[in-house]
């Protein structure tokens, strides 16, 4: 393996799958089961560092959106792309593991009083809206606008949150405040490992995919290349 | 008058006399908007005890899918006379037309919300009062210009994107929910069971929060917007 960009993204993915593991195995067998929830608050460890990670992955691209509309080059429309797909993917996770917490707790799927679990509805519903915005315009203007709509959703995104929570009815545990953490040291360390997995999760995945559509787009100029000597070569012969 | 003031007072009356001429928009917006509250009378409000409760929701969905039809046709009649390429190559910021689109669209939210908010009271909460009614028509306004300022702004991306009809609704609509989710509650705050100033102030806080901000992302990246 001499490509250093591969070299890297094996390191990082090897530290990343060690983290994810031990996690897993922390968050289940390690950590003290809380008093109050009983097992299903272990889902924790995964749902807050998930979210986390989704709301990582929207900023990236909001600096990539930002970088791509002052330098106008392809590397950060590419990451910008990358980062949404994966926030996106990450938001959805977030609510699956949410709904999984809710019917244990409270016996139902979705509770709409829960204003975090809509928040991340209405992320999912602006970020969808990006792709179908981006294959809509053509050429430079796709990769603009794609940059511009990070910016703005970006820029939702908070204003989501503060909206739904100021709603009246709050039942979703507040486990990091204004305050500070309300986790005991116990339960904080594997939340930590956790997140540091999911964060090197989605840097290992971002790099995977940047990789792929940079081999994708030599695949296609090599393509293009040996066509041209094709044709040339076949215009001298006759 | 400065250049930058007279710019925009020509854009403005141009839309506005366009739009007093033909009355296209703000037609169809208004009957679109009494037509979804009577929509909401006879499906719900006939069915349930509880409407007072949703005044502010029924009357925020109405002007929030309303707002669909009026921000649409943003940039249309340029596009169709074939003005629009004559307005970008004109000496104009590109700020100004979106200043000029934003206040347009205020002015035809506010003449939905002059309808829909009385047509909330008397249809969902007969027992409200005048000053009530005023109170939900003040943070009405201050979400008209969050809705506006967002809407004028996607609109101008759309503009030159394919299936532009499809795409501005799904792009506008999950940009507003929050304003929205404010608006409603401001609502909520005057018209529901126990009244609350604080929490009225609170969203009238945030939707103007909400203003400023897009605002703000408005003017640090509109001119990457018409950058044709």
């Amino acid at each position: 393996m001499t490509d250093p960009a591969a070299r890297r993204l094996a390191i990082l993915g090897s530290v990343t799958g060690a983290l994810l593991a031990a996690a897993v195995l922390g968050a289940f067998l390690v950590a003290p089961e809380d008093a109050d929830q009983g097992v299903i608050q272990r889902i924790f460890y995964f749902h807050v560092s998930i979210a986390l990670v989704s709301l990582i992955a929207f900023a990236v691209s909001f600096v990539s959106g930002i970088l791509y509309l002052r330098r106008r080059d392809q590397k950060y429309d590419e990451i910008t792309v990358v980062s949404v797909g994966l926030g996106l993917m990450f938001s959805g996770l977030v609510v699956i593991t949410g709904s999984i917490w809710a019917k244990a707790s409270w016996g139902t799927w979705w509770v709409w009083e829960d204003p975090r679990l809509v928040t991340y509805l209405i992320v999912i519903l602006l970020y969808a809206a990006f792709f179908m915005l981006r294959s809509s315009a053509e050429g430079e203007r796709s990769a603009r606008y794609s940059a511009i709509f990070a910016v703005v959703a970006f820029a939702a995104v908070p204003l989501s949150f503060y909206s739904v929570r100021v709603a009246s009815s709050f039942v979703h545990p507040v486990v990091i405040d204004t305050a500070g953490s309300k986790v005991p040291g116990s339960m904080m360390v594997w939340f930590l490992v956790s997140l540091a997995g999911m964060i090197g999760l989605f840097f290992t995945l971002l790099q995977l995919e940047l990789m792929q559509r940079r081999a994708d787009r030599s695949l296609r100029d090599l393509k293009v290349r040996l066509e041209r000597a094709a044709e040339r070569r076949l215009s001298r012969a006759v | 008058m400065s250049l930058t003031w007279r710019q925009l007072r020509a854009l403005l009356r141009k839309d506005l006399r366009i739009e007093l001429r033909t009355r296209e928009t703000i037609a169809a917006m208004l009957l679109f908007a009494v037509v979804a509250m009577l929509i909401f009378q006879f499906a719900v409000a006939q069915r349930s005890a509880e409407v007072t409760l949703l005044a502010g929701g029924f009357a925020w969905a109405t002007i929030a899918l309303t707002a669909v039809l009026g921000v649409g046709r943003t940039w249309v009649p340029e596009r169709e006379q074939r003005v629009i390429d004559g307005l970008l190559v004109a000496p104009v910021p590109r700020l100004v037309f979106l200043v000029a689109r934003t206040v347009v669209l205020v002015v035809y939210l506010t003449a939905v919300e002059l309808v829909v908010m009385p047509l909330a009271v008397v249809f969902f909460a007969p027992d409200t009062g005048l000053s009530d009614l005023g109170l939900v028509l003040v943070s009405g306004l201050v979400a008209n210009v969050g809705i506006a300022l967002v809407g004028a702004f996607l609109a101008s991306m759309s503009v030159f994107s394919r299936a532009r009809e499809l795409l501005l609704p799904v792009l506008f609509l999950p940009v507003i929910v929050p304003n929205v989710i404010a608006a409603a509650g401001a609502a909520y705050a005057v018209l529901g069971p126990a009244p609350d100033v604080a929490d009225y102030r609170g969203y009238c806080l945030f939707l103007g929060v909400y203003a400023v901000t897009f605002g703000l992302v408005a003017y640090a990246i509109y001119d990457y917007v018409l950058d044709d």
